[in-house]
């Protein structure tokens, strides 16, 4: 198994060598000039002139692509243009948002998903199935950046129950150990902190994980439907356990693999659902940071965060194939 | 002996009373929290060039001098005053009682260094504001002399509000790196507490410097929160997180009004809005036709009904309160579309004639909508306007390369108007509009010899009335910019968009 | 266990699904084309002294409000309806035919083409979605064929996917091996033997193509990539309305509102065409 991994761990290595050999191509075909975009309205064409020399702006692009692979593989992606910091400060400082912010639309889904998807189910065509397949669809036909105004219209805007933007309030919080707000507020039992952070991250993390919600309850009804029809179950009937049992301890442990793919699927969808619930809930994450680094041109960010990306998603299909193994131990590589 | 064990025992005093006390619930402090929508991504106080953080910085750091906008004229900050020795040599005399926080002395050393950092600096991005300078001498250790490249009689506009001073020793122990990240010592009327970048920028007072004590009313402690939606920062002022929100678009007005802990100022910016007719470019090499467009765009109706009044209209480049206004500009052009129609028949297009023009989204006020609204307006007159919306980047890169010949633009930080009008309107001043006309070079290279204000203000005035004139832009309006602020504060905003701290007062 | 629908009768769950959302795609279609003589006004005509107006519903000039230039928001709905539908179905036609078209070489071919095209869909696969989309768009400027482009750039591959297994299962039935033992070339077995029995599944893949594109579409105009602003969109529509969220709620829930019914109603149908024809491919679709 672990043979296997690597093996698959190293067939992505050409993979992502292409995406960035696609991305520099992409960034070098588009109009616009990160050095006149930084500097300010009144720089004179030298100092300009400059700034892209000094960015290695006037090589041709197979040059500055030699460059950026010969550092990127020491583990250096190069500086921000705009933040004149490492592209790997500026993406570590974003990471911890994100992350929070996906883990969180991650734990609403399954949360919803898989009870409603296998009590949908157990009682196939009753009213509670009916109910949960109207509400998959639903999930699934919601644009989640629709939901999100909606959201803050509603909770934020007319009943002043939720904050509408950003993820804590100045000065509640303590020093950040982990990034992670609610995880940092919890160490520090700084219970005010807790909540806040949780009320900031509720809206955003619902209008995210709406979408993933329709998805996997559907999955979760049909594979738990599929398994149901199986040997096992009805010898498991047939012995007299409880039906209760049957379901959550026999039904679902089979179940799981096509819910643990679409799981790792949709984190792919996720983490470009991401892009637009942070822009619209000003979520100081790396989606809002890959709009700013398109829009000011800053190629090493955009870069070294394409790559990140990619990179997150291959691992995580990965990580899927070696659950598998874990869920189902006939499973073998 | 003694003293130590005194000290011991505040020490044990100062900690079992923070142990009570959570320092930021203490009643004594007075902090003020600002929603600010430029972000703030460096550490290196030369590593940006935006008005709030030129503001900021020269508080925490120190500059020579700012520009009053209520007496109309330059004050001093760190420079006591200063003198034109000849017309390429500035004299600026130093206030003797500055020293930086950590106790040492601010002199002439200082200011040639930092001088040297903003043009040597790989990361400066404020080298445009010390263009015409050629050097920088340390006269004695109060006395600094800058050699202008040539006679530049706006210099100052250059230099106050946005040469930022740092301390030469600082960074000669540390390197800039290090020096800024970790001594970030000033020497202004605020102290650097905490920066965390696209984030907050927190700086709190300095009693030492001369006059701070007496200002009792301004803030112990701003913090400068990054809050780029509007949305955001309308919601954080009604909750009372921040105290002042910068920017409110006009149609959230109402509901800052309406509060009762909030109200509104609003104040005229400096950012001139134009249309910019590139005659490089076919039709908009006919002087009639760029005229008609003058004559074309109701101005009132569009600052009346989608910016709600909040604009003030301009006659010429600039407007009341910018250096150089006159009033009596000629010519002006009213609101007249038969008079444009004429004009487009005119200029040889009986059947009208069709343009593309190009609008940024989202960069000012409501640009798309009014752009959306000039369109038909442009129609009417005969000249069918093609609206395009390119995304900033591509757009600015074409602007700037003199490739787009018809576009709704900003010009901003227009105090004295002069390197904005050459900027745009020189013969080789960018290739933005691509406009020349030697008796207006001329003009312009005259009024940056002239140090006497009322013959320059004469000059310039002169200027202007060439470019409404031959019209290369229609200048539309200077946009209010509106603050939301909490009842308990007292502040006015300066056009300019910096934010002093010492201009904030804290009512108890 | 959903039946194969073999005559007319359908199980209640399915005729739901047929009828509303047949009911919602086809009302789509007639505003969609019929757009201009059924909106009450010219969706781009302004006016600027009546800005901001709150919906009338059924009295009244302007039933669902005006925007801030006062623009009539139900008749700018109404053409946006047209853009996100040739929007949609271009998408859906062009990828569904360089999905189809490489999904089949790279199943029946093997080898080489094979691994290329694989090759290809593991890269194009790795971007996050919305990201290429993003990527293309900020990079070849705006413009109606660059959004479909785009949207193209991704949408392909799960035809490609979903049709190369199926040829690979195809190409070892019986009936293939038999005419290709009678010597059929092999364009001749694509054509006549292989194409027909994939054309169900890639309609099923086709519908959730075309939701995801409508929402893509909307997203990447809210996101100011979208087409130019003289043809209005839903999601250029909402990207405008959301700056008014407190003031004029209905600039921002009407558009959206219009993009979510839409797509629920393309997903009803979808939904209702894969249980008919292969309740297999439950799991394939819906991404």
């Amino acid at each position: 198994m672990a043979a296997y991994l690597v093996r698959r761990l190293l067939g992505t290595v050409p993979v992502l060598l292409l995406i960035t050999l696609l991305v520099f191509l992409l960034l070098q075909a588009a109009p616009g000039d990160p050095a006149s975009l930084l500097l300010s309205d009144e720089t004179s064409a030298a100092d300009v002139a400059e700034a892209r020399r000094r960015w290695g702006l006037d090589q041709p692009v197979h040059v500055q692509y030699l460059k950026f692979i010969t550092t990127a593989v020491t583990g250096d992606l190069g500086k921000s243009f705009r933040f004149a910091q490492p592209v790997s400060e500026v993406i570590a400082a974003r990471l911890p948002a994100t992350l929070e912010l996906a883990t969180a639309a991650i734990v609403v889904a399954i949360a919803l998903a898989i009870p409603l998807g296998v009590w949908a189910a157990a009682r196939p065509n009753s009213w509670v199935d009916n109910l949960g397949t109207g509400f998959g669809l639903f999930g699934i036909s919601m644009p989640n950046f629709w939901l999100g105004i909606m959201l803050i219209l509603l909770f934020a805007g007319q009943f002043h129950l939720l904050p509408s933007a950003g993820r804590s309030t100045y000065g509640v919080a303590g020093p950040e150990q982990t990034g992670l707000y609610f995880l940092d507020s919890l160490l520090q039992q700084n219970w005010p902190a807790l909540k806040d952070a949780l009320l900031h991250l509720t809206l955003p993390a619902l209008a995210l994980g709406t979408n993933m919600v329709g998805i996997l309850m559907r999955v979760t009804r049909s594979s738990v439907l599929d398994a149901l029809q199986e040997e096992y179950v009805v010898t498991a009937r047939a012995k007299g356990l409880a039906e209760r049992r049957v379901v959550w301890r026999h039904v679902l442990r089979n179940a799981l693999i096509p819910i643990v793919t679409v799981v790792g699927l949709e984190l792919g969808a996720l983490l470009s659902g991401s892009i637009i619930v942070e822009t619209v809930f000003a979520w100081p994450g790396l989606g809002s940071l890959l709009i700013t680094g398109i829009t000011a041109r800053d190629y090493p960010l955009v870069t070294g965060l394409v790559l990140m990306y990619t990179a997150a998603f291959v691992i995580i299909n990965l990580a899927i194939d070696a659950l598998y193994g874990v869920i189902d131990p006939r499973i073998r590589y | 002996m003694r003293s130590k064990i005194i000290r011991a025992i505040l020490g044990l005093g100062a900690a079992f009373a923070s142990f009570f006390y959570h320092p930021c619930s203490s009643s004594a402090e007075t902090r003020v929290a600002i929603g600010v929508t430029e972000t703030m991504e460096t550490y290196n106080p030369y590593g940006d060039s935006v008005s709030l953080l030129y503001g900021i910085w020269c508080q925490v750091m120190g500059c020579l001098g700012t520009y009053d906008f209520d007496k109309g004229e330059y004050e001093g900050m760190l420079a006591e005053r200063w003198e034109v020795k000849d017309p390429n040599n500035w004299v600026f005399h130093l206030r003797r009682n500055i020293r930086f926080h950590d106790g040492s002395r601010l002199t002439a050393a200082d200011v040639v260094h930092s001088f040297n950092r903003v043009r040597n600096d790989p990361q400066s991005k404020q080298k445009q504001n010390i263009a015409p300078i050629a050097s920088a001498a340390a006269l004695d250790d109060y006395t600094v002399r800058f050699t202008t490249k040539e006679p530049t009689a706006p210099l100052l506009e250059y230099l106050f509000d946005r040469f930022i001073i740092t301390s030469k020793a600082i960074y000669d122990k540390y390197g800039p790196d290090v020096a800024d990240r970790k001594y970030p010592i000033g020497a202004g009327p605020y102290r650097f507490k905490e920066l965390i970048p696209g984030q907050r920028f927190v700086i709190a007072k300095n009693p030492a410097y001369p006059g701070m004590k007496e200002k009792k009313q301004a803030p112990d402690e701003i913090v400068f929160r990054v809050m780029r939606e509007p949305e955001q920062r309308v919601t954080a002022l009604l909750n009372g997180e921040i105290q002042i929100a910068q920017f409110i678009p006009p149609h959230m007005r109402d509901r800052v009004e309406r509060s009762p802990n909030t109200t509104v100022k609003a104040v005229d910016s400096v950012e001139i809005m134009f249309l910019a007719m590139s005659p490089k470019f076919k039709p908009w090499d006919n002087k009639q036709l760029r005229q008609a467009v003058s004559y074309a765009i109701d101005r009132d109706a569009i600052i009346a009904n989608l910016l709600r009044g909040e604009a003030t209209r301009l006659d010429g480049p600039v407007g009341p309160g910018q250096y150089g206004y006159n009033p009596n500009l000629q010519p002006k052009y009213e609101y007249n579309p038969e008079k444009a129609r004429q004009l487009v028949k005119q200029a040889g297009y009986p059947n009208g004639v069709d343009v593309d023009y190009y609008t940024p989204v989202g960069r000012y006020t409501l640009d798309k909508q009014i752009s959306e609204a000039i369109v038909p307006m442009l129609h009417a007159v005969g000249i069918r306007a093609k609206l395009h919306t390119p995304e900033w980047a591509t757009l600015w890169a074409n602007v700037q390369a003199g490739k787009v010949p018809f576009y709704y633009m900003g010009r901003g930080s227009v105090v004295d108007p002069s390197v904005a009008l050459s900027q745009y309107f020189e013969t080789g001043g960018s290739p933005r509009i691509g406009y020349s006309n030697p008796k207006l070079d001329e003009l312009l290279a005259l009024e940056r010899r002239t140090f006497d204000p009322a013959k320059r203000k004469k000059v310039l005035s002169e200027a202007m009335s060439i470019i409404t004139e031959d019209a290369p832009a229609h200048f539309l309006w200077r946009h209010q910019l509106l603050y939301g602020i909490a009842r308990n504060i007292e502040y006015r905003p300066t056009p300019s968009g910096r934010i002093f701290g010492e201009d904030i007062k804290v009512l108890r | 266990m959903v039946e194969r629908a073999g005559g007319a009768w359908l199980p209640a769950r399915l005729r739901i699904k047929v009828f509303a959302g047949g009911f919602i795609v086809f009302l789509l279609l007639v505003v969609g084309t019929l757009g201009p003589l059924i909106a009450p006004h010219d969706p781009n005509v302004q006016q600027l002294r009546a800005t901001l107006k709150a919906p009338t519903w059924f009295t009244g000039n302007h039933l669902l409000g005006t925007d801030n230039l006062g623009r009539d928001v139900l008749s700018r709905i109404i053409y946006g309806a047209r853009v996100s539908l040739l929007v949609a179905f271009a998408v859906v036609v062009i990828s569904g035919f360089v999905g189809v078209s490489l999904g089949v070489i790279s199943g029946y071919l093997g080898g080489k083409a094979d691994f290329a095209i694989q090759k290809l869909v593991e890269v194009m696969w790795a971007f996050p979605p919305l990201l290429l989309a993003i990527a293309i768009l900020a990079f070849l400027g705006q413009g109606l064929f660059n959004l479909i482009l785009a949207l193209v750039a991704q949408r392909w591959i799960q035809y490609c996917r979903v049709v190369r297994g199926q040829t690979l299962a195809l190409k070892n039935r019986d009936f293939v091996a038999a005419t290709q033992a009678l010597g059929a070339s092999k364009a001749r077995i694509i054509c006549r033997h292989i194409v027909p029995n994939i054309v169900q599944t890639s309609l099923v893949v086709g519908t959730f193509a075309m939701a995801s594109a409508i929402i893509a579409e909307a997203s990447l105009s809210f996101l100011g990539l979208g087409v130019p602003p003289e043809i209005p969109t839903w999601g250029t529509m909402l990207a405008d309305g959301r700056i008014y969220i407190s003031t004029a709620w209905w600039l921002a829930l009407f558009p959206g509102l219009a993009i979510f019914l839409t797509v629920l109603g393309i997903n009803l149908l979808g939904d209702a065409l894969r249980d008919m024809l292969d309740p297999r491919l439950k799991r394939a679709g819906s991404v």
